[in-house]
């Protein structure tokens, strides 16, 4: 009689243990599950931005806007306005008809870049600088904020120390990677070769390269 | 006899966790996209992208939703898939936009209309004219009124104001640069596309 409640405790504790794992293992289970859930989404939805941008960057750098890979600190001009048959899948969607595109993509850890722009006579034009790591369009060179003179925009990573030349105009990137998208207005067909000659003189040097 | 180890239970809750974290963020970030738009008239707005100091999903939102876009104050984009009624915008019809005097889009740069397809492309058609706007030739009506006439097929006596669109569904896209303070401020609305029957 003894012997067999023994048997029976015993037997009892072993199926306890076995649920007490089940349970723990379905615990640690549930437990990083919901960490990775509430982590993961954060993460994504913090780097989404980066991850678009990425993209662009790719098709800049890699595939450029029709003319051939377009290299880090240069800037391509658009020849012509959109169009059903343009090359450039950047090109063909959510693209307005009214300016020619000149787009970019800044590496700001070896040192500044300087954009010159000519003095595009009252002409409409614009040069966004977006931190692709959170699309914020940090600043603007062009008529709004500028004005349409000539004139030359030190473009600095984030940390730089030095003298910003005379007669430059320092602007701080919050990031060493830049998208660069520029606009210059069109106002007909036969305007387009004089936008495309001022869209051309938009350019990038490296500030050594400069120093006169 | 399978045997569970606490590495295979973390791995598991792993994969689960971020696939769960995955559709989470996309629902998140597409009602974040819908949530940013201003809709009157059928036409959509955001005037939050690109701006500093947005917080992580409204980032996102831009991102996926116009990606690289202007500062509101130096261009503002509305588009619309749908006319005045909520009926879809498609090719089988044709819809006049209607400005009244003194009714375009305020700007100190220049204004444009652009036809797009359902994939978002230009829409090849036999005038090469992709959009209209404050240089395409626009004529006014007697009061001063425009209209804009958005059809598949030239409406006679009309082609100056004639925006082509496809045979089939399209999406129209409305751009003013340097816009004025009453479409910054949100006082300006794009009047409805209209059916005409």
């Amino acid at each position: 009689m003894m012997s067999k409640m023994k048997n029976e405790e015993t037997k009892s504790e072993a199926v306890q243990t076995r649920g007490g794992r089940k349970t723990h293992h379905l615990r640690t289970f549930a437990l990083t599950m919901i960490i990775a859930w509430g982590l993961g989404t954060f993460a994504f939805i913090y780097f989404y931005p980066h991850l678009m941008y990425n993209a662009f960057e790719k098709g800049i750098v890699q595939h450029g806007l029709g003319g051939g890979p377009i290299p880090v600190n240069t800037l391509y001009a658009v020849p012509n306005l959109a169009s059903p048959s343009a090359s450039s899948n950047l090109l063909k969607t959510g693209t307005n008809q009214d300016t020619l595109y000149i787009g970019g993509w800044l590496d700001l850890s070896k040192g500044p870049q300087v954009l010159h722009v000519p003095d595009m006579a009252g002409r409409y034009y614009s040069v966004q600088f977006t931190d692709p790591s959170d699309g914020t369009d940090f600043a603007y060179v062009g008529k709004r904020t500028t004005g349409t003179q000539a004139g030359n925009y030190l473009i600095t990573g984030p940390g730089w120390k030095g003298t910003v030349l005379q007669g430059m105009k320092q602007i701080s990137s919050p990031n060493n990677s830049v998208l660069v998208l520029g606009r210059v207005f069109v106002e007909s067909d036969s305007d387009l070769p004089t936008a495309y000659g001022l869209a051309k003189q938009i350019q990038l040097t490296p500030l050594s390269g400069s120093i006169q | 006899m399978f045997k569970r180890t606490t590495i295979a239970d973390i791995v598991q809750g792993i994969i689960v966790g971020a696939v769960l974290a995955f559709i989470t963020a996309n629902l998140l970030i597409n009602a974040e996209v819908n949530a940013m738009q201003t809709t009157i008239n059928g036409w959509s707005i955001t005037l939050q992208c690109g701006v500093p100091g947005n917080d992580i999903l409204l980032r996102a939102a831009c991102a996926k939703d116009i990606p690289a876009a202007n500062l509101p104050e130096e261009a503002v984009y509305w588009t619309t898939t749908v006319d005045g009624a909520g009926h879809a915008l498609n090719g089988q019809h044709d819809y006049i936009l209607h400005f009244p005097p003194g009714g375009l889009p305020p700007n100190d740069a220049f204004w444009s209309l652009t036809m797009i397809d359902a994939n978002r492309l230009l829409v090849t058609n036999s005038i090469d004219r992709y959009s209209v706007g404050d240089r395409s030739g626009l004529v006014s009506n007697a009061d001063g009124s425009i209209d804009i006439y958005i059809q598949n097929t030239a409406p006679t006596g009309h082609e100056s104001n004639w925006l082509p669109a496809p045979s089939g569904d399209f999406m129209l896209w409305l751009r003013a640069y340097q816009p004025g303070a009453a479409i910054l401020s949100g006082e300006y609305h794009v009047p409805p596309v209209v059916e005409v029957k």
